[in-house]
């Protein structure tokens, strides 16, 4: 019979904070596949400990800040399970560890009332930057886990270079997909430190730990509707989404790309941004918004009369309208310079935009398995077969040779213009669709690194490109978490 | 408003309001598309596509939306159609589904007649 755990919630909260540190420390090829497959548990556990905490944080990032990454966590979750890299497998100790003791903490609050009511010795403790804690662990964690799949994808690479040159069988040495799905899978681990990081950083700055944080955002329309947005995003897409809110979800992401360049243009104006950094930005904003709407009329293809969109993406997406119609436009088009400046806090409102374009780093991920996966995906038998013989033709061009000869409707289907289950082909050009918005939207990140809210991330930390595959260093300044109002002990 | 209690008259009728608006989002679509990258016409285009799924989303799922597809290219003109066959509606106890779908597209008729979306 195991010994009684009798640790408290804090106790919990800094043996998983100092396990997280302890992955970043053993970031190894080896633990990588392992971290990947138990994150969804981990980000789960830390959920719901977060919803039983005491004074939740009242900015809108605060509030939606374990909604977004509880989102991402589902996601990462969901790839694993529905067989993508790295499917399924042995899971990860520490973050096994880390996510039975949060839910052990969130036990011990349930049952013993709120930590801060001190009303027994398990949950007598100093918890009330717990919040901030819990944060800082997932932010670590994360970055651990982008560390080990670093390592991995170096490793994968010298396989494959070595396995070539000694001309290896192929079932003996990794494949140039495998390197691209974990290079795929640093890039969402990326973007979830970095929700993470935008959070912690932007605590209130106190005596303790005055160079560490900065002062919170302030609480903009803005900023809630496109932490909603993430958020309902991620859920309707989990749910079976109908093709319309496909077009729905690239529609908006293809507007608040563009808000985003309208505001980064504003902002350099003013001279709130180096011109350096808008001469990469623009372009890659460009690219992206180009893309999504590329995306958005492709699977508008798919929809017909009876087509619906899921009513809480409707709202979301009305508010992230109405947001950046009231923010960014007048009535003859986007607002100008001067408009902007006097509306907004330039610059805030740039790094809000921006954290949302590292948040759809992760929807475009999603976006992409549900053209792959997605079982129920039907289209209008006319418009579906002139675009699946499109494809195929392209394909058969490509030396695919599979298509050769085959038709993708009957005239009967055709006649009627019947719902038929998307073709092989079509099917093939929503995923190079949703390639192309992946590779855009990670370049623009990249290209927006140095507008990133979480600046001090950049500064006390290396970070390495998704594409460059080499394992970071591990660096000194990942220290221990000093909550606001001084070290605990 | 209660998808029960809609009468076949109403249930015509905004369906008939779903086709206008789905039509008059297209040339704003096609607009959007023939600009350089970044139009300001998508903020018309995405209100348009909204204000067709509130429209959808009270109907019940049984009743079909198909029909003749309205005739014209101009949104602005589009959407006064659809803002005047709201007008029609007039089930009793209509609820708040129903005003907001109004006043939606009222706005909607207004934004398609600056510049920005015409």
């Amino acid at each position: 019979m195991p010994a009684a755990d009798h640790r408290s919630v804090g106790e919990l909260l800094a043996e998983s904070d100092e396990l997280a540190r302890e992955t970043l420390l053993d970031a190894t090829p080896d633990h990588a596949l392992a971290m990947v497959r138990t994150w969804k548990q981990l980000v789960e556990s830390a959920a719901e400990l977060w919803a039983v905490l005491p004074s939740a944080p009242d900015s809108p990032s605060g509030l939606y800040s374990m909604e977004r990454l509880r989102a991402v966590g589902q996601a990462i979750g969901r790839s694993v399970t529905t067989g993508h890299w790295p499917g399924q497998g042995p899971t990860d100790e520490r973050l096994t560890q880390i996510a039975d003791n949060l839910s052990r903490a969130r036990h011990l609050i349930e049952r013993h009332g709120q930590p801060s009511q001190r009303a027994t010795p398990e949950t007598h403790s100093d918890t009330p930057h717990a919040h901030g804690e819990m944060m800082h662990t997932l932010y670590v964690a994360a970055h651990g886990t982008a560390v080990a799949l670093g390592a991995h994808v170096a490793d994968m690479q010298h396989r494959l270079e070595v396995g070539t040159r000694r001309r290896q069988l192929m079932n003996e040495r990794p494949t140039a997909l495998e390197i691209t799905a974990a290079q795929d899978m640093i890039a969402r681990f990326d973007g979830f430190e970095q929700l993470a990081g935008a959070y912690l950083f932007g605590l209130p700055a106190t005596s303790a730990n005055p160079g560490q944080v900065r002062e919170a955002a302030p609480a903009t329309r803005l900023e809630t509707a496109l932490a909603a947005w993430e958020v309902q995003a991620h859920r309707t897409l989990a749910n079976n989404p109908d093709p319309a809110d496909l077009v729905r979800v690239a529609r908006v992401q293809a507007l608040i790309t563009s808000t985003t360049s309208v505001l980064t243009e504003a902002a350099a104006r003013k001279g709130h941004i180096d011109g350096d950094v808008l001469q990469r930005l623009m372009p890659a904003l460009e690219a992206n918004q180009v893309a999504w709407s590329r995306a958005a009329k492709r699977w508008g293809e798919l929809t017909n009369p009876a087509s619906r969109t899921d009513i809480a993406l409707v709202a979301a997406a009305s508010e992230v309208r109405a947001a950046i119609a009231g923010a960014a436009t007048n009535p003859t088009g986007w607002a100008t310079a001067e408009q902007l400046a006097s509306r907004l806090d330039l610059p805030d409102a740039v790094k809000t935009l921006y954290l949302n374009m590292v948040a759809s780093v992760d929807i475009t991920y999603v976006v992409r398995d549900t053209a792959a996966d997605h079982p129920g995906l039907t289209a209008p038998a006319r418009i579906i077969g002139m675009r699946a013989q499109g494809e195929a033709e392209i394909a058969i061009e490509q030396g695919e040779t599979r298509y050769e000869g085959v038709t993708w409707t009957t005239p009967r289907e055709v006649a009627a213009n019947r719902l038929i289950p998307l073709p092989e082909p079509a099917r093939r050009g929503l995923i190079n669709l949703a390639d192309d918005v992946i590779a855009t939207t990670n370049q623009a990140v990249a290209a927006a690194a140095q507008l990133d809210p979480s600046d001090s991330v950049q500064r006390t930390k290396p970070r390495a490109e998704p594409a460059a595959g080499r394992p970071r260093a591990i660096h000194e300044s990942f220290s221990r978490f000093e909550p606001p109002g001084g070290p605990r002990r | 408003m209660s998808r029960q209690r809609m009468d076949a008259d109403t249930v015509e009728t905004l369906a008939g309001v779903v086709r206008l608006l789905r039509r008059a989002a297209e040339p704003v679509w096609a607009a959007v598309d023939a600009d350089v990258a970044g139009s300001p016409r998508q903020v018309l285009g995405l209100g348009i596509d909204l204000a067709a799924d509130e429209a959808r989303n009270l109907l019940p799922d049984a009743i079909s939306v198909d029909g003749p597809v309205p005739v014209g290219d101009e949104p602005a003109g589009l959407l006064r159609s659809a803002e005047q066959l709201l007008r029609r509606v007039t089930t009793p106890g209509a609820g708040t589904g129903l005003d907001g779908l109004r006043t939606q597209v009222a706005d909607l008729v207004w934004e398609a007649n600056t510049g920005a979306g015409g």
